[in-house]
């Protein structure tokens, strides 16, 4: 309060602040109606790549929560020739569930061979709890929404096949 | 109160005696609006002022240092962002700097000023979310419409770098998760300006506020010693005059090569905490600025260090701090050699402010209970742990 100030002056200065942002235009989303526009980084649903899976349960094991589960059983391939038969895992159930995760992205991170996506995909919003709970299939799904990864910045280290 | 606004007793009827009052027993939360989630106040008062003022924490006690013992240090970073979810970023840092102390780490040139970005880029976007709830409790309902929309830009660029919106879970032990993507650096400097060129609307709207001013001129008064005695640090302390900031005292990052203007007032009161946060958002939008600068220019390098499998920190101890938007964080990291931490003890900011509340609250009005308690600029969630 500058003892010099007219009375009212604030408000006409609040005024002048309205006025000024009227002329604007609007930066209201229309969500809805329009899908809002995502970057690819972004961690909305996680995606499997089911044939990718070799059911080794790092992500399971990783997993500050403990929300993927993972059920398999072992079948042995009768091999050709003189060839030992080999043993591999088969993927039953694989589950996340999404109301308990933490979208840390860890999971993902572990993936040795490349299984588990980020996908910006967000409308998956339950009336029972337990519907968040996405099996494989529905997971799969998810696969089809993820977004190639953005190009790096013009100073990142090459990758290592490039290099 | 040491404002003008003298209460004066003009008479007292007969039978005064016999009208004798009774204190009497607020609670203020655990759920209050004015209280911003859980904490609660137990006020005793003596008709509208206060006598006595309590705050009792810890209704969102999430045992968060105990989960700290059972989690290998990626896994700490998903629970160590979350304690006060309006600085995320500034959370994580601490926990990977007294990491990289501990294991001797040297962490690339990109990582440091790229961290030192997203770390001012985080401090605007906690202190524009103060600086537009604030007014809402003094009643100005408009400044948090400008505020979110100054966060939105900075929003946007942070999600296209981290992919997370209040989580980024983008810090890594010796670096970053991933490579800023290309083009992320002209579209956040475009950020910056956009957001520096309107953070005017702010200041005339409510900084220059008659009314505003009225609220909080004089009310709550910080002194320094109550400040030194109970701890408080950050926009709260340096308000009052304690001229102490980390980045300038204590570098970290690239704190060391940049200047970093400490804003400081003298008064202590509700007004110079609030215009404090306020230039503290131009200093950190100017640093975010010199972070691109630098960014731009550096030449090719890796953004993070190759990790073994198991991430193993040798025994010892080392004690990071780092100056979050709300005050002083610190990580105190006991190590016996094994991939989880033998005790991780957090120094929150919130916690040690909002002990003063005991201090600065009795003699006041209800309604300045408001104006102090917002002007606190605490998140809960960072008191509680």
């Amino acid at each position: 309060m500058d003892a010099v100030a007219l009375p009212g002056s604030g408000l006409a200065k609040g005024l002048a602040v309205t006025l000024r942002t009227m002329t604007r235009r609007s930066i209201t989303r229309q969500y809805p109606d329009v899908q809002p526009d995502l970057p690819p980084r972004s961690r909305g649903v996680i995606a499997l790549f089911e044939e990718n899976c070799t059911v080794c349960m790092l992500c399971a094991r990783e997993c500050p929560d403990w929300c993927i589960y993972i059920d398999s059983h072992k079948e042995t391939l009768p091999a050709e020739g003189t060839a030992r038969a080999r043993a591999h895992n088969v993927l039953d159930r694989f589950a996340i569930d999404f109301s308990l995760c933490m979208y840390c992205g860890i999971c993902i991170e572990v993936c040795p061979f490349d299984a588990l996506f980020w996908s910006p995909e967000f409308e998956y919003a339950e009336y029972d709890i337990n519907e968040l709970t996405h099996e494989k299939d529905r997971l799969r799904e998810w696969m089809w929404t993820v977004p190639p990864p953005p190009a790096d910045d013009p100073a990142a280290e090459l990758p290592k096949e490039a290099r | 109160m040491t404002t003008d606004h003298q209460q004066l007793i003009v008479g007292i009827g007969a039978g005064a005696r016999e009208l004798a009052t009774e204190d009497m027993i607020l609670n203020i939360g655990p759920q209050h609006p004015s209280t911003h989630g859980v904490l609660r106040l137990r006020i005793t008062l003596d008709g509208e002022r206060i006598q006595t003022a309590e705050p009792i924490v810890g209704y969102m006690h999430r045992g968060a240092e105990k989960l700290f013992e059972v989690r290998d240090f990626r896994q700490i970073i998903v629970l160590a962002n979350r304690h006060d979810w309006l600085s995320a970023f500034a959370n994580e840092l601490g926990v990977v700097l007294a990491v990289e102390r501990m294991l001797g780490m040297e962490v690339p040139e990109r990582a440091v000023w790229a961290r030192t970005l997203l770390a001012e880029l985080n401090r605007v976007l906690n202190h524009l979310m103060f600086l537009g709830s604030y007014p809402i409790e003094m009643g100005a309902i408009t400044p948090i419409f400008y505020a979110f929309r100054e966060r939105e830009e900075i929003q946007r660029v942070m999600e296209e770098i981290s992919g997370g919106r209040m989580h980024y879970m983008f810090n890594r032990v010796g670096g970053l998760k991933e490579d800023l993507p290309a083009g992320w650096l002209g579209r956040t400097r475009h950020a910056v300006s956009d957001v520096r060129s309107r953070m005017g609307d702010i200041r005339n709207l409510i900084a220059g506020n008659e009314i505003f001013h009225a609220r909080t001129r004089g009310v709550g008064v910080l002194s320094r010693e109550q400040i030194l005695q109970y701890g408080v640090s950050g926009p709260i302390a340096r308000a009052a005059g304690v001229d102490f900031d980390l980045r300038r005292d204590e570098p970290y990052l690239a704190y060391g090569e940049l200047t970093v203007p400490v804003v400081t007032r003298k008064e202590g009161d509700c007004l110079a905490r609030f215009e404090c946060l306020l230039d503290q958002v131009y200093v950190s939008l100017d640093l975010a600025d010199a972070c691109l600068d630098r960014l731009e220019r550096l030449p090719q390098g890796p953004i993070n260090q190759r990790l073994p499998k198991i991430l193993k920190v040798p025994e010892g101890h080392t004690y990071a701090w780092t100056e979050n938007p709300l005050g002083i964080n610190g990580y105190y990291l006991v190590s016996r050699g094994e991939k989880t931490p033998w005790r991780l003890k957090l120094r929150s900011a919130s916690y040690n402010n909002i002990q003063v509340l005991a201090e600065i609250l009795p003699g006041n009005l209800v309604a300045d209970m408001i104006a102090i308690l917002g002007s606190m600029f605490f998140v809960v969630g960072d008191i509680d742990k």
